[in-house]
């Protein structure tokens, strides 16, 4: 194995060069970021989603990587891990290493062809106008019956962001469905689905908060797997998602800060 | 009810206060003393069984918590502790041991293993508990060592070197204590280990024998391996790890043990052959290691369905005559009856559903379906990777003569990935997904006829356990609901119950609020039965007020 000398000190320079950026991944053909792909999908995919973009583990493919955005640091983040998160350390060599990130980077390329157009101040007007503040949290201001989005320009990509705004039941995470009980006493719940266990069922309720259900005393029990976030498709113009979708992409996370 | 037990319970802890040596003959007959714990399924037999019953199904409802152990650890607490006359030995993972007083929870001693950087195990670096025999206590360790320490003082008396943890092996099992020698598995299923069984003199450290889960040129079995080809050294990164604590039969003098999944464990293209004695039963003279026979329960595994599991000695009617026989309920789904002395499978019955085998011909061998194996773009199986159960122990309670045991009931996505091999790293093929989101399945806790395999009760969790199960003479299952997965921003549940064995009817139950899987215990501290189970970083131990 002839390459192995070279490749070790590419695996080794990383960990001691801030400067990565100017690292250039050495297996990044065509041939390589397919080779990248294969174990992507079966190794990152689980977490990442099949395309990258996102289910346990964090989309990828908004060319945006809050542990570090150089090919060094991608490089240092599937070998090694990352600490106090879910990413397991070194599965692979250092070619194949070279080739998830190659891999991973394509699938950036992709996102960042279509730049987020828009006016972001007047999206945050917009944000406030539209109501979205009264159900989501951003930084500090608004409610708790959606997702937090202050940091959301850093977990989802623009096009998402507004096939969400457009179609909100494209993609519903489980935490998000909205559940409701009766019990056998009449008393009723909406909100939140939290946990279940074999004897009870969380809820945030939207009018209770957080209330726990015994489930021998529940009538009925159904969850919604649709949003309950009503479509913005209607109830703004094109330019103003735009605007909405700037805004939202511009929320990211700071240098230092964890999620 | 009659309960003979308590005289002699008298008796023996009369005598107990001596604190004599255990002893292989005190070993061998564990079951005469049930105020101690002196091996890791409680006995040779491997029953996880208490012959206990202070603590019965009519006053289990007033358990109360006796003493709380916090250890100092981010790793999960697999350990199944020993007690000896009044001591309890239970390992901190990743390789250390407590010392503590049984009856409090005080600790004696501590012994606090350095680890060199490096260590790679394949899903946390953890440790099943302890052996004693004499007055030394016996630890392997996630570098692959094994260590003797002094059972007083947490000393080291020797400490040797199993095998290389630089290419991925480790020990993470409980050693087994046979006559004067210290049985030990191997784990690195996961990183292409060739797995083995071991047995060291308990005095010195010597290695007595090895066998080797993998064979290799010229040993018998080597021809299920590829010998020519790209695959020629396959049986080398072969895996057939050994890291669930067997049994031994003194009459026999046969230690009978499981074996792990082969490696890659989720593409078996570089393979090609049935991997013997991977996913295996194996049964070795416990003199020579040399082996009797060995029955395998999934030939050529490409879903690493282990066969880690105890094997439960039960000797019995079989069919009108007395039979020395295995009850074993395998990862894969189906639960088995083998004969003990020749390893002839005997009956074979799914205990879950299973989607992979059309049934099991008459030598007990699956007749697999299409569509069984991971594919590239993945495959929908029953049971999902973890199984239809795994390595957390069963029971067995010669009162019901039911076995119980910790079931999923669940599918998995296997998909079938790049299995290149380089040595210390993961060897495996692809991650399977489990708890899917459009069906992710439940738990439950079995009782089985062992005759048949047909159901008794049922207890369902919405939690997957991870942990197994014990019961007692006073009717009462020990269990617990604790996972430690996490799938979003989901909380498992962290229950530890007791169950009634006869009904499966829930007794008494406390959220511990922490991964459970490891196995319960029961023992006699000043004068009280106490029940012992981990969860967290923390040993629980209750009693009746």
């Amino acid at each position: 194995m002839k390459a192995l000398p070279l490749l070790l000190l590419f695996a080794a320079a990383p960990l001691n060069a801030q400067s990565g950026a100017a690292l250039a991944n050495p297996r990044d053909t065509p041939a390589d970021r397919e080779a990248g792909a294969r174990i992507f999908h079966t190794h990152c995919a689980p977490c990442h989603g099949i395309k990258g973009t996102g289910g346990t583990g964090p989309d990828l493919t908004s060319g945006r990587f809050f542990h570090g955005s150089t090919d060094a640091d991608l490089y240092r983040n599937i070998s090694e891990g990352i600490p106090n998160t879910a990413m397991p350390d070194v599965f692979f060599n250092g070619a194949q290493v070279w080739q998830i990130v190659a891999y991973v980077r394509s699938l950036s390329q992709q996102a960042s062809t279509a730049p987020v157009k828009g006016d972001a101040a007047h999206g945050a007007q917009l944000m406030k106008e539209k109501g979205c503040i009264g159900c989501h949290l951003v930084r500090g201001e608004g409610g708790s019956q959606g997702p937090d989005l202050s940091v959301i320009g850093s977990q989802r990509a623009p096009d998402y962001l507004r096939e969400s705004l457009i179609d909100p039941n494209a993609h519903v995470a489980p935490e998000y469905r909205v559940a409701r009980i009766t019990t056998d006493d009449h008393a009723s719940y909406a909100g939140f689905l939290l946990n279940q266990d074999t004897y009870i069922v969380q809820i945030l309720d939207f009018k209770k908060g957080l209330q726990s259900v015994s489930r021998s005393a529940i009538k009925d029990f159904v969850v919604d797997t649709n949003s309950h976030m009503p479509s913005y498709r209607d109830r703004a113009t094109g330019a103003e998602l735009d605007d909405i979708v700037s805004y939202l992409s511009s929320l990211r996370r700071e240098k230092g800060t964890t999620e | 009810m009659i309960r003979p037990m308590n005289l002699l319970l008298t008796v023996v802890l009369s005598t107990s206060a001596l604190q004599a040596q255990i002893t292989f003959d005190r070993l061998l007959n564990a079951d005469k003393e049930p105020q101690n714990w002196l091996t890791y399924s409680g006995t040779y037999k491997s029953w996880r069984y208490s012959a206990l019953d202070q603590i019965n199904r009519d006053n289990v409802r007033n358990l109360k918590v006796a003493w709380v152990h916090q250890m100092v650890t981010n790793h999960r607490i697999e350990a199944t502790p020993i007690v000896v006359d009044g001591v309890m030995y239970v390992s901190e993972p990743p390789s250390n041991v407590f010392a503590l007083d049984a009856a409090t929870g005080r600790p004696y001693w501590h012994y606090k293993r350095s680890l060199p950087s490096g260590v790679n195990v394949c899903c946390d670096a953890i440790n099943r508990g302890v052996a004693v025999l004499g007055d030394r206590v016996y630890l392997g360790t996630v570098d692959a060592h094994l260590v003797a320490l002094s059972a007083k003082t947490g000393d080291v008396v020797w400490d040797v070197p199993v095998a290389d943890y630089t290419k991925g092996y480790s020990l993470t099992g409980a050693p087994l204590i046979v006559k004067d020698m210290v049985i030990t598995g191997v784990a690195g299923g996961e990183y292409g280990v060739r797995g083995f069984l071991d047995a060291y003199d308990a005095k010195t450290g010597k290695r007595r024998w090895r066998f080797n889960t993998v064979p290799g040129p010229g040993e018998k079995g080597h021809e299920t391996w590829p010998s020519s080809g790209p695959n020629a050294n396959s049986w080398q990164q072969g895996g057939g790890p050994t890291w669930v604590t067997g049994s031994y039969d003194p009459e026999l003098n046969y230690i009978i043990w499981g074996v792990g999944n082969p490696s890659p464990d989720w593409n078996a293209d570089v393979r090609p052959g049935d991997n013997l004695y991977t996913d295996s039963a194996i049964a070795l003279d416990a003199d020579t290691g040399q082996l009797k026979w060995h029955f395998q329960f999934v030939p050529h595994d490409s879903n690493d369905w282990d066969a880690v599991q105890v094997p439960m000695l039960v000797d019995s009617d079989w069919h009108g005559q007395p039979r020395k026989l295995i009850y074993w309920a395998h990862r894969g789904g189906f639960y088995y009856v083998l004969d003990r002395k020749t390893g002839e499978f005997l009956l074979g019955k799914p205990f879950a559903k299973q989607t992979w085998a059309q049934g099991l011909d008459d030598k007990g061998r699956p007749e697999r379906l299409p569509n069984s194996t991971p594919t590239e773009q993945g495959a929908v199986i029953w049971p999902g990777v973890q199984g239809a159960t795994n390595w957390y122990s069963p029971s067995y309670n010669p009162l019901t003569g039911n076995f119980y045991l910790t079931v999923w009931e669940n599918k998995g996505f296997y998909l079938k990935g790049e299995p290149a091999y380089t040595p210390g790293n993961r060897y495996v093929g692809s991650v399977p997904d489990i708890d899917m989101e459009d069906d992710p399945g439940y738990g439950a806790i079995r009782a089985l006829n062992p005759k048949n395999g047909e159901k008794v009760w049922e207890y369902k969790t919405q939690t997957k356990p991870w942990s197994g199960v014990m019961t007692t003479a006073g009717h009462v299952l020990f269990g617990s609901s604790g996972g430690w997965l996490s799938r979003g921003k989901e909380m498992m549940e962290a229950y530890f119950f007791a169950l009634d064995t006869d009904s499966g009817k829930e007794l008494w139950r406390i959220n511990l609020g922490g991964t459970m899987a490891s196995n319960p215990i029961s023992y006699m501290a000043n004068g009280k039965q106490m029940v012992t189970m981990a969860a967290g970083s923390a040993i629980f131990t209750f009693s009746l007020p």
